[in-house]
């Protein structure tokens, strides 16, 4: 077993059941990376999950403790927890649904509040595990298993969603950036707040299969590549493109929720004890 | 089972035991907040909603006073997963509501219940269904407060008051019962019972209240879910103390691991279910009235039981052999407290018959059941009198104006 697996995970729970050609196993050894560079140790970090491909294969695997929501409030539950743990890394690990779809209000007003956690949102552009439905990532015109004619919707990024509401670091990457998202997540752990990394990955089964009409998990990353860079090797342009890297930092530039709160708690309490 | 005639609950002896305090004329929201308070609440989270609005001001000022936390939630969806949240960090938790935010609480509430949450949940019923006539009482969600969750599988804890005092006592025992049972209680209170003011005697110090508080404790050990076991009385899991422990919304292993496997299945509802059905006694709260020799007893809960124990008391100088029998407990559903087979007059605020089916069930011959439905408006005592004559002397409900008696 992998060092950092061995460090972190539960033995008895990996490998995961993710299928295959899924990065979903390579993005957390990433994340497992980061965290070990950060130095952080299995005490100090919350491990939470979503609902659907990510929080199904990722739930559990973290050694330490462990909570999966029910499907998009995993932001919510954090909320509460952050308030009774300030002393806790959270990390949540969510899909493209539980972040910006079914749990896209908890993601706005936990931006909006700078709640002290680290989102990672991997998203597989889609409802894969439940066979292949378009998702509000999914790129307008693509071909799902509920968009037979083509994803006739706007897509949205929702890394545009929680900057507009106030998150403090926002990064944008994919599972073909191996370095660039172990320091993307180094760097959303270093904020005292409100963290969001997107992090684009195939799902060979459903949407390769459906949207790109391959399964080979090389030509789904392959795909994945071309749209970070807009271009392909043969030098032909894509259909669209997306920006990846940091898109916003303001790490550590106000203060987290749950120490909002508590200082509201010394100041109310000072007046309380204050001389009439 | 024979009916103790008077209070049974556990405040009856509370309320003999503190005496040194302060009398205020007061809220029934207030004297939630304070009872909430009393138990150690530490983290409030919740979304306004009349009648339950005024809880949410309370908690706003109240907490920060005791170094706990206010937490405006952006939905009632969110407002119980932040409570279950902090729960789970090692607070004592509650939320508060009307019907249309109950609803939205029940993604939350299965998820709390099966991981063994204590969480305190507040429904301040008004008149439905959606959002109805805001400032009406109702009784509409009896069985939503059963079957608060999709799935199956599971049993529930509700309590209801019918008083501005007994609201405080009731919300430090519902604290209790979900430290106790490790799961979520429901104070099942409304418009009435939360908005009226009356006399509210509070301890002058919550500190003399560690003999009646059941504190939090963590569990730090496996099993985190005993399968196949019915114990109650054991410490809540707690996330932060490096266990290990796992939470899910899935079926899981003693370990919290999700697992797709019946033994499992079968393991875990064992436990959800008879934790609660083994301990039912402990759960049992009512007030019966005159049921040494009664013919017809009426059965109410909440406001409504207001009117119709003065309604009782006018029948029986009247010379109509009624008893009265308030349900405080009304889930696990009392059924000992309806083994006696006379006639039964179920006053509630719905015309589509709730409390009254599981009174026809229980209840040895449900010919003998009779239902006084109203819907946005209380009972008067002059109608449950009338009615309470009329089941006595010709077995029948009387026609009476905007009251329901039928029951399919």
């Amino acid at each position: 077993m992998n060092k950092l697996a061995k460090k972190y995970l539960r033995p008895e729970l990996v490998p995961t059941k993710a299928c295959q050609g899924c990065a979903i196993g390579s993005i957390e050894h990433w994340l497992l990376q980061a965290i070990d560079e950060s130095g952080l140790k299995l005490e100090d970090v919350i491990f939470g999950a979503g609902i659907g491909c990510v929080g199904r294969q990722t739930f559990a695997t973290w050694g330490g403790d462990n909570f999966g929501a029910t499907h998009g409030r995993a932001l919510a539950v954090a909320t509460g927890l952050k308030v009774a743990r300030p002393d806790k890394q959270i990390m949540l690990v969510v899909g493209d649904g539980d972040a910006s779809s079914i749990g896209a209000s908890h993601l706005v007003h936990a931006a909006r509040r700078n709640v002290g956690v680290t989102v990672i949102c991997e998203d597989n552009m889609g409802y894969e595990s439940t066979g292949g439905q378009f998702s509000p990532t999914t790129p307008e015109g693509y071909v799902t298993n509920s968009s037979p004619y083509g994803m006739v919707e706007q897509s949205f990024d929702p890394c545009d969603l929680v900057i507009a509401a106030g998150a403090t670091f926002v990064a944008e990457t994919t599972a073909v950036q191996w370095r660039q998202t172990v320091k993307i997540v180094k760097m959303a752990l270093a904020n005292d707040g409100f963290s969001f990394v997107h992090i684009r990955f195939p799902c060979v089964q459903n949407f390769g299969a459906s949207a790109l009409g391959s399964r080979d998990p090389l030509y789904n990353m392959e795909w994945i590549h071309d749209h970070t860079k807009g271009r392909t090797d043969d030098g032909e342009e894509t259909d669209f493109a997306w920006t990846t890297g940091i898109k916003h930092d303001a790490s550590n530039s106000r203060p987290e929720y749950s120490k909002v709160l508590r200082d509201l708690n010394t100041r109310v309490r000072a007046d309380m004890d204050a001389p009439a | 089972m024979t009916l103790t005639e008077g209070l049974v609950a556990p405040w009856a002896e509370w309320q003999e035991t503190y005496q040194d305090g302060q009398r205020l004329l007061e809220a029934g929201t207030y004297a939630l907040t304070e009872g909430a308070v009393a138990a150690g609440l530490g983290v409030f989270a919740g979304y306004p909603i009349t009648p339950a609005t005024d809880i949410a001001e309370y908690m706003s000022k109240r907490l920060p006073q005791i170094d706990g936390f206010y937490l405006q939630a952006e939905d009632e969806l969110a407002g119980m997963h932040m409570c279950a949240g902090a729960s789970l960090g090692g607070q004592k938790v509650m939320t508060a509501t009307s019907g249309p935010g109950f609803t939205l609480m029940h993604d939350a509430y299965g998820w709390a219940i099966v991981n063994e949450i204590p969480v305190v949940v507040v429904d301040a019923m008004r008149v439905g269904p959606v959002s109805g006539i805001t400032g009406a009482p109702g009784q509409g969600e009896f069985y939503v407060s059963r079957y608060c969750s999709h799935g199956g599988n599971i049993e529930t804890i509700v309590l209801s008051p019918n008083s501005v005092q007994e609201t405080f006592w009731l919300t430090i025992d519902a604290f209790n019962l979900a430290e106790r049972f490790r799961t979520v209680v429901t104070v099942l209170t409304d418009q009435v019972i939360s908005d009226m003011s009356e006399d509210l005697f509070l301890p002058g110090d919550y500190g003399d209240l560690a003999d009646i508080v059941v504190p939090r404790r963590h569990n730090l050990e496996m099993p985190f879910f005993p399968g196949n076991n019915s114990d109650i009385d054991l410490a809540p899991n707690v996330i932060g103390e490096g266990t290990g422990v796992c939470v899910s919304p899935y079926t899981h292993t003693e370990e919290g691991y999700d697992i797709e496997d019946m033994e499992a299945q079968w393991a875990q509802t064992f436990r959800l279910i008879n934790k609660i059905r083994h301990h039912k006694e402990e759960i049992l709260r009512y007030e019966a009235i005159g049921l040494e020799d009664a013919e017809v007893v009426a059965v109410a809960y909440g406001a409504t039981s207001r009117t119709v124990k003065t309604a009782v008391e006018e029948a029986r100088r009247q010379g109509v052999k009624a008893g009265f029998l308030r349900l405080i407990s009304l889930w696990p559903f009392p059924d000992e407290l309806l083994e006696m087979d006379l006639l039964y007059l179920v006053c509630e605020l719905n015309y589509d018959g709730q409390l009254v089916r599981e009174v026809m069930r229980a209840a040895p011959d449900k010919k003998k059941v009779h239902f006084m439905g109203k819907s946005g408006e209380m009972h008067t005592v002059a109608e449950v009198c009338e009615a309470l004559q009329s089941v006595n002397k010709d077995q029948k409900m009387p026609e009476q104006p905007f009251i329901w008696t039928e029951v399919r």
